[in-house]
């Protein structure tokens, strides 16, 4: 074992990276249960790459085949059922912790000096995620994925100079056919992948970099907080976190398997009740929402530009708010109260 | 302690008594071959298609029973583990009188 360790030592050179390891310390006060949701999202990557090649193994991406390749792994693959469900799941509960750990790190004013690049790391981060649910989204290739996707392409169309192409490019033509099946799985299985990597290994080496956030008062040096090791002191704390989290992941996945609707047919018309996958329902209620025509200009441009801004509003959070880390950010506050009840009350509106 | 201890021996009973039905219903489900899949939905009709064989299924919730009761176990290990880390840890700050961290992460 110690010529091993030995060998493995002299090639990767592991050592500082112990070192480091066992210095590491982690702050203990009130909101320490947030550091948790970081780890929980690496937990939810995992699985999905492990289930997302199983599934790749029988999924075909072709017009003719998708929707007929998820009814036999679900019907019959051994466990395909189980591992499509973990996937859909998977990735539901991995949204959800995206969300809880920017909006914790939002609530407590982390993103700001100097960690600004930390945050926009993580905004991309949570737009490869959503970009992995919506291509995901088409891939069994039925009734409501299809119709559901022609909504989400056309959206780009209404802007000025590059809505048609970016339309265009998104759907490997004019409208949504067999190509953009290929596209989304491509994109699926292989571009956001690798762009989601390369981003969170920046993200994980700022996060190192910085350090943990403290909370405002340790922040203004009032209070000093304890702190424990991170090893093993936390990676046995975050060790239960996982456990828990993967038995209610795979309870959730047994009881509540999805299924997969009709094959899709290009030719027939959109079925009633189209809805986005529940994170884009609140964006769904408010396109509904604009009238057609605001003073005169085209109601779908407006409420487009008015989600970008508020997008961008998002992404530049710590150049918008770039006061000391020890300032309290009343205003900011109240804003993302806002945002957060704006987009329960859109959503649970939609689903109504 | 006693209110722990009661809820130690509830949680152990039910998982037991999850077991234990679970089994029962895959050798009920093994006893009857002839109901062993359920009717695929025919696409394109409407109905999403959701078939599972029983035999599977059952044998999953088998799984996840013991699934449940590992992840039981392994927390009951880690909280050991947790506790007595906390208290080399004390014994380590003791020892060198102060243990907060002078930057944050570090």
């Amino acid at each position: 074992v110690k010529a091993l360790r030995s060998w493995i030592e002299d090639r990767l050179g592991l050592r500082p990276v112990a070192a480091y390891m066992g210095k590491k310390e982690v702050p203990r006060h009130g909101h320490t249960f947030l550091y948790y949701t970081g780890s929980s999202i690496l937990l939810f990557l995992g699985i999905q790459i492990v289930t997302g090649v199983l599934l790749a193994f029988y999924y075909r991406p072709t017009l003719a085949e998708a929707n007929a390749s998820v009814i036999r792994i679900i019907t019959e693959m051994p466990v395909g059922w189980l591992v499509r469900s973990v996937h859909s799941w998977s990735a539901t509960f991995m949204i959800i912790t995206v969300f809880a750990h920017m909006l914790g790190i939002a609530f407590t004013k982390s993103y700001r000096k100097p960690r600004e690049a930390t945050w926009l790391t993580g905004v991309l981060l949570l737009g490869a995620t959503l970009a992995f649910g919506f291509t995901g989204y088409l891939l069994p290739w039925d009734e409501l994925s299809l119709a559901a996707t022609k909504v989400g392409t056309n959206l780009p169309r209404a802007l000025p100079i590059i809505g048609a192409l970016t339309t265009k490019v998104l759907r490997a033509g004019d409208d949504v056919t067999g190509d953009t099946l290929s596209r989304f799985f491509i994109v699926h299985v292989s571009v956001l992948p690798l762009a989601l990597l390369a981003i969170l290994g920046i993200h994980v080496f700022l996060v190192q970099r910085h350090g943990m956030s403290l909370p405002l008062e340790a922040e203004r040096g009032k209070v000093k907080l304890p702190a424990i090791p991170f090893w093993p002191n936390f990676v046995f704390r975050e060790a239960g976190v996982w456990l828990v989290l993967l038995g209610v992941l795979l309870t959730v996945a047994i009881f509540l398997a999805p299924g997969v609707g009709p094959q899709a047919d290009l030719m027939a018309p959109a079925p009633e009740g189209i809805k986005p996958e529940w994170y884009f329902l609140f964006m769904f209620q408010t396109l509904k929402l604009f009238p057609a025509r605001i003073l005169g200009l085209n109601g779908e441009i407006i409420a487009v530009l008015v989600m970008m801004a508020g997008m961008a509003a998002v992404l530049f959070l710590p150049f918008i708010d770039n006061r000391p880390s020890d300032r309290r950010g009343r205003i900011i506050t109240g804003l993302l109260w806002a945002g957060v009840a704006y987009a329960v009350g859109m959503s649970i509106w939609s689903l109504l | 302690v006693k209110g722990r201890r009661r809820a130690i021996a509830a949680a152990s009973v039910l998982l037991l008594g999850a077991l234990l039905a679970a089994g029962w219903l895959e050798a009920e489900a093994q006893d009857a071959p002839s109901a062993s899949l359920k009717p695929a939905a025919a696409p394109g009709h409407g109905n999403p298609a959701a078939a599972r064989p029983i035999k599977e299924r059952m044998a999953v919730y088998v799984i996840l029973a013991w699934v449940w009761l590992s992840i039981a176990v392994l927390l009951g290990f880690l909280r050991l583990r947790v506790r007595e880390a906390d208290r080399v840890h004390r014994m380590g700050l003791f020892r060198a009188g102060d243990g907060s961290p002078q930057e944050p992460g570090h």
